[in-house]
């Protein structure tokens, strides 16, 4: 049995404001376009006024998702509870991008904090305050890593064609909500045929005693043939509410891998939605380990814009305790001769529930499309819940689609064959579970981010009071 | 010091299969048990393994003293016993290196650091004809019926149990792999240790024996031991197949 990840502890920097109460009303709303007007360059806005009002309406008239019906409060979208948030909007100065504050290592014997050493840059931000580094935040001069305000300011001709066109304020009520309080974020810019080799790192750390309300939205942005890896984390939190948007606009023949760690606070509630656009011949593959939050909201669109065009999604989710996480893997075959590949594995102990919907889309003339999308789930306890919810909406004759799902819980031959080993019962469950999740965990880049997703997934076993 | 099944009756889903077993096993001894399909010489195995499905009705398997029924599957590993399945699950997602390192610290917690296993572990591989790459393979997951045997010949090799109850390992293998197989048990035998490990071969066909050959034939028919004797009597089932014995078995019941 191994130790449970220690989060360094890390309390929170000054910010030059006072932090607002937060509450998605139109007097906060007011209040924060007040604070930014007031901290002006300091501040992480990258919105105006009037796109935050905008927005805002959008939030009041948007419905809202389904969410987990008949649930506790708690998991009920419309009755999200947010007292004593905390918003601002900052940044503060560091010697150094402190990027082992948020140690990718579960083992706190470990000499160095494992992915701290292997990065080509990254931001680091606590709550809504960004850690800036006197120096660079890219370790190629040709690429851009910097907060989305300051993108905002400098950078306006690259930021401009992409940011709203991928994911947009009005397409659902949290994407609204997102842009209506956005107070943190990044912009990351691989040229033309640059190769990025090591992950560029955006971490979201989070002090324990701090109910933050952040509202992250990054933009990345890759050329022609350029390629990178760009390993978005969040960790600790208390009882954060994070919402944000990421946007990736995938360059023609460009590769770009994003993996998403999500290990938030027990409390915390973690909304974000995720697009990407690929143009012709362009890769892009999402990586996603949702672990963390009481209640996790996980939106994953690809639209394969051109041919060429290819879209995987890895993903996993693992829910104990009274966790919730719902994720959608959404693809759009815009046009023909594109590819996706979709897998999935989820599982669920104690009273932990989830719902995983995917979708494929394939257009009426998107002939010679192949997509495919595969979930399984695993269940590890009679109170555990995961639904799972395909859809394949396809237009084109001439297209190749595959779906299969599995519902289940653990196989009594493969847990006798085990046990007929000497494996006792729960290191032969521990052991089936964590393979369960293996075909999803061995896409993930990099052995280290492989052996910290399982080291978090046994950790959750261990911490689960039913494995059965 | 003995494996020592007495008067063991086993149902399944209400119907009796075994009907009364009494079988004595001593260390680095090589017992066959034959008998035709359906005559349940798997619920045998299954049974003494400590499989769910299969329900003691009456009897006991006592492994040099120490009473098995009742205990879970890993306890009776732990005690000594192992089965290699004639269908083994695919685990997938547990690599073979993972999942018998895994069971070796289970069945013996004290021993051999990670250098020696892989050590110990490459060697078997050897005899086995068994390509490394094997090792990060998942286990049984799109395994060849052959490799499915080779992996249960590792394992035994890796875990060296006191009692191992070696489950139709022989069918579906071709020629070469009854030779591994073959190789892999008379390596086995022929350690300090693996001198002491006895054999309970259930097989179908007398033709593993060739490899393995046994000290006691053992009979099955219909849930009970009919008739034991020597490796002659493997050569009779070759000869004269089971109808005759069952004929005889019949006569003197009459």
């Amino acid at each position: 049995m191994r130790s449970r990840a220690a989060l360094p502890s890390i309390t929170a920097p000054p910010t030059s404001h006072a932090p607002l109460p937060f509450a998605p009303t139109a007097e906060t709303l007011e209040a924060a376009i007040a604070y930014i007007g007031q901290a002006g360059a300091a501040s992480g806005s990258a919105v105006t006024a009037a796109e935050r009002r905008g927005a805002f309406a959008a939030y009041g008239s948007l419905p809202v998702p389904g969410g987990f019906p008949g649930r506790s409060w708690r998991y009920n979208y419309a009755k999200l509870p947010f007292e004593d948030l905390r918003w601002s909007s900052g940044r503060q100065s560091v010697a150094t991008i402190p990027f082992g504050a948020l140690s990718a290592s579960a083992d706190p014997d470990a000499d160095a904090p494992a992915l701290a050493t292997e990065n080509a840059g990254g931001l680091v931000h606590f709550g809504a305050t960004l850690l800036e580094p006197p120096g660079p935040t890219a370790a190629d001069k040709r690429v851009i890593v910097t907060s989305l305000a300051a993108a905002r300011r400098d950078h306006a001709a690259l930021l401009a064609p992409v940011i709203d066109t991928i994911v947009q304020p009005g397409d659902d009520r949290f994407a609204a909500l997102a842009t209506a309080f956005q107070n943190c974020g990044a912009f990351v810019y691989v040229p033309d045929g640059v190769v990025v080799d090591a992950p560029i790192q955006l971490l979201f750390v989070n002090g324990e005693a701090d109910a933050a309300a952040v509202f992250p939205h990054i933009v990345l942005v890759l050329g022609a043939g350029a390629r990178a890896t760009v390993l978005e984390r969040h960790a600790g939190g208390g009882d954060a509410f994070i919402c944000g948007v990421v946007e990736a606009h995938v360059g023609p023949g460009a590769q770009l891998d994003v993996v998403t760690v999500q290990r938030a606070d027990v409390e915390a509630r973690v909304f974000m939605r995720r697009g990407a656009r690929c143009e012709r011949d362009a890769t892009m593959r999402w990586h996603l380990a949702e672990l963390g939050g009481a209640l996790a909201r996980s939106v994953v669109t690809t639209t394969l814009a051109d041919t060429g065009a290819r879209g995987e999604a890895a993903a996993l989710f693992f829910t104990g305790a009274t966790q919730h996480v719902e994720l959608t893997v959404h693809t759009e075959h815009a046009v023909g001769q594109t590819t996706s590949n979709t897998v999935v594995r989820s599982a669920a102990t104690d009273h932990g529930q989830g719902r995983f919907f995917g979708n494929i889309a394939i257009r009426k003339q998107s002939h010679g499309s192949d997509a495919s999308l595969r979930d399984d789930v695993l269940l590890l306890s009679k109170a555990a819940h995961i639904d799972s919810i395909p859809a394949l909406e396809i237009a084109a004759n001439d297209v190749k689609a595959f779906h299969g799902a599995t519902v289940g819980s653990v196989d009594e031959e493969q847990l006798f064959y085990a046990r007929s080993r000497g494996i006792g019962r729960a290191d032969a469950l521990r052991m089936i579970a964590l393979g369960f999740f293996e075909p999803v965990i061995s896409r993930f880049p990099g052995e280290r981010l492989r052996d910290e997703i399982r080291t978090a997934l046994d950790d959750k076993i261990d911490a689960a009071t039913e494995i059965d | 010091m003995s494996l020592e099944i007495s008067g063991l009756r086993v149902a399944v889903e209400e119907k009796e299969i075994l009907r009364g077993i009494d079988l004595v096993v001593e260390p680095g001894k090589v017992h066959a048990l034959m008998g035709p399909n359906g005559s349940g010489k798997s619920t045998l195995a299954f049974s003494m393994s400590g499989h769910p499905n299969y329900h003691v009705l009456a009897g006991s398997v006592k492994l040099d003293g120490e009473e098995l029924i009742g205990l879970p599957p890993d306890k009776r590993a732990k005690a000594g016993l192992f089965l290699s399945f004639q269908y083994p699950a695919a685990i997938p997602g547990v690599s073979v290196a993972n999942f018998i390192r895994t069971a070796r610290m289970a069945v013996n917690p004290d021993d051999l650091p990670p250098a020696k296993f892989r050590k110990m572990i490459f060697e078997q591989l050897d005899v086995l004809d068994m390509d490394p790459a094997f090792l990060s393979r998942y286990v049984n997951d799109g395994f060849s019926g052959g490799e499915k045997k080779r992996l249960e010949m590792l394992q035994l090799a890796m875990l060296c149990p006191k009692y191992a109850v070696l489950d139709e390992t022989d069918s579906g293998l071709d020629v070469d792999a009854l030779q591994s197989v073959g190789r892999s048990v008379n390596a086995l035998r022929a350690t300090e240790a693996g001198a002491k490990t006895a054999f309970l071969i259930i097989t179908h066909y007398p033709r593993i024996l060739a490899y393995i050959p046994a000290d006691v034939v053992h009979i099955m028919m219909d849930g009970r031991i009919v008739k034991t004797g020597g490796p002659e009597l493997a050569n009779q089932i070759e000869r004269e197949g089971y109808d005759k014995i069952r004929d005889e078995v019949a006569s003197s019941v009459a």
